[in-house]
């Protein structure tokens, strides 16, 4: 079975570390119809994330982005999908649908791009002079 | 069906005439940006960063900063990719600080973000304004909507963020503050208005910022008076309103504190 890459839009660059770990991968972005419709972006932001995509070997569809993903496995016969960490909560749900909807046996792998700080503490986030008097350091002295 | 999206265009009137037919439901005014996604244009913008000149410039409206934060909110470049730029182009850590203390803000707000989810959109705390949630309107009057509060700051911020998607980080906080603090409207409001138009519309920095200035994820509200504007608009703004001298955030902080807060400063006479 094959691997395909999913693009999402907290993860645009061309050295995305999922599309980096399967060069030769189908690779997908779906513009998440629902959340458009949620947030009724304005055009210019569709124009400028288009623009960010049009530089990566993509193929870019719009829909249900779940579905989508899983009809794109399904036409390159795939059964591993890989794409990249976000906070947002939407995407744990298409997470969460599709590893619920794909066969027995598929996997969805999460990349994490390298971090800001690499601090394994839970960090107090009350307030920002707080945060930042604990990882200042790290920030300006990065390994 | 399933279909892909084009990938062909001629040029860019041609790929916003297609996202037009594609997205009909984007929402007016319908503008487009000047700025130019993808990651060759965000490392030339890296490039012109001048970090000396941004510790000194930055909070001018027209100061040394660096437009990046479209790319950095969509992952086109990452923080750790851009600190490193700027660690590398200055002469020393102290140069290089302020930048990235800066950075760090977007990095404390993704945090937060990953920790409470779609809570972003609750007030973190109680308002401590002197009002609660109740006292604030759930719409954008249309003064605001249209650019013709008749206050050329605010109408010329509204018009930028419409045309260049963009707006320097003081000119948010004016704005998020005339919309909460003067006008009495749900941060929440604003804030959904600004990720409609923003490139870097991001919900973490951009509600947070908004909770900030509302004063539900601050031990005060944010506001500002003339001065201040005029100061670091360099006078553009206020040279030419006809309300020179008689709008809203004419006065000393104390006075716009009484005129705004007039709950919140009894409050405070009454622990005295």
């Amino acid at each position: 079975m094959n691997t395909i890459v999913w693009i999402h839009g907290d993860n645009l660059s061309p050295y995305n570390p999922a599309l980096l770990a399967q060069k030769d991968a189908p690779t997908i972005f779906v513009w998440d119809e629902t959340l458009l419709q949620e947030y009724q972006l304005s055009l210019k932001r569709i124009v400028f994330i288009y623009e960010c995509l049009l530089e990566l070997p993509i193929t870019i569809r719009k829909g249900d982005v779940a579905q989508e993903i899983i009809t794109f496995t399904q036409e390159h016969d795939a059964n591993r999908i890989l794409t990249t960490q976000s906070p947002s909560p939407r995407f744990k749900q298409i997470c969460a649908t599709i590893l619920r909807e794909m066969p027995k046996g598929s996997t969805l792998e999460i990349y994490k791009e390298r971090p800001f700080i690499e601090i394994d503490e839970q960090l107090d986030l009350k307030r920002f002079s707080r945060y930042w008097e604990k990882v200042k350091y790290k920030a300006l002295h990065p390994k | 069906m399933t279909k892909n999206m084009r990938r062909d265009f001629n040029n860019r009137d041609e790929l916003v005439n297609y996202l037009r037919e594609e997205f009909p439901n984007a929402i007016q005014p319908e503008h487009i940006s000047h700025t130019i996604g993808g990651r060759k244009e965000a490392e030339k913008r890296l490039r012109k960063i001048h970090p000396r000149e941004y510790t000194t410039s930055r909070n001018y409206l027209n100061g040394s900063v660096s437009h990046l934060s479209a790319y950095i909110r969509h992952g086109v470049m990452n923080l750790a990719e851009v600190r490193d730029y700027i660690l590398n182009i200055s002469k020393n850590i102290h140069e290089a600080e302020k930048f990235i203390n800066e950075l760090g803000w977007r990095d404390y707000w993704q945090r937060i973000y990953a920790q409470i989810g779609d809570e972003i959109w609750k007030d973190r705390e109680e308002y401590k304004t002197g009002y609660t949630a109740k006292d604030y309107n759930n719409n954008l009057p249309e003064d605001i909507l249209d650019a013709k509060t008749g206050l050329r700051c605010i109408d010329e911020f509204t018009n930028a963020l419409y045309k260049t998607g963009y707006l320097h980080n003081h000119a948010r906080m004016y704005l998020a503050s005339y919309i909460v603090h003067h006008r009495k409207i749900k941060w929440q409001t604003g804030a959904r208005w600004f990720l409609q138009h923003l490139l870097d519309g991001d919900p973490a920095s951009n509600n947070l910022s908004w909770q900030w200035v509302a004063s539900t994820f601050s031990h005060k509200p944010y506001f500002f008076n003339r001065e201040n504007l005029e100061k670091f608009t360099e006078g553009i703004y206020c040279r030419e309103c006809p309300l020179y001298k008689k709008c809203p955030f004419e006065g000393t902080y104390e006075e716009l504190e009484a005129r705004l807060f007039p709950n919140r400063l009894s409050n405070r006479e009454g622990h005295r």
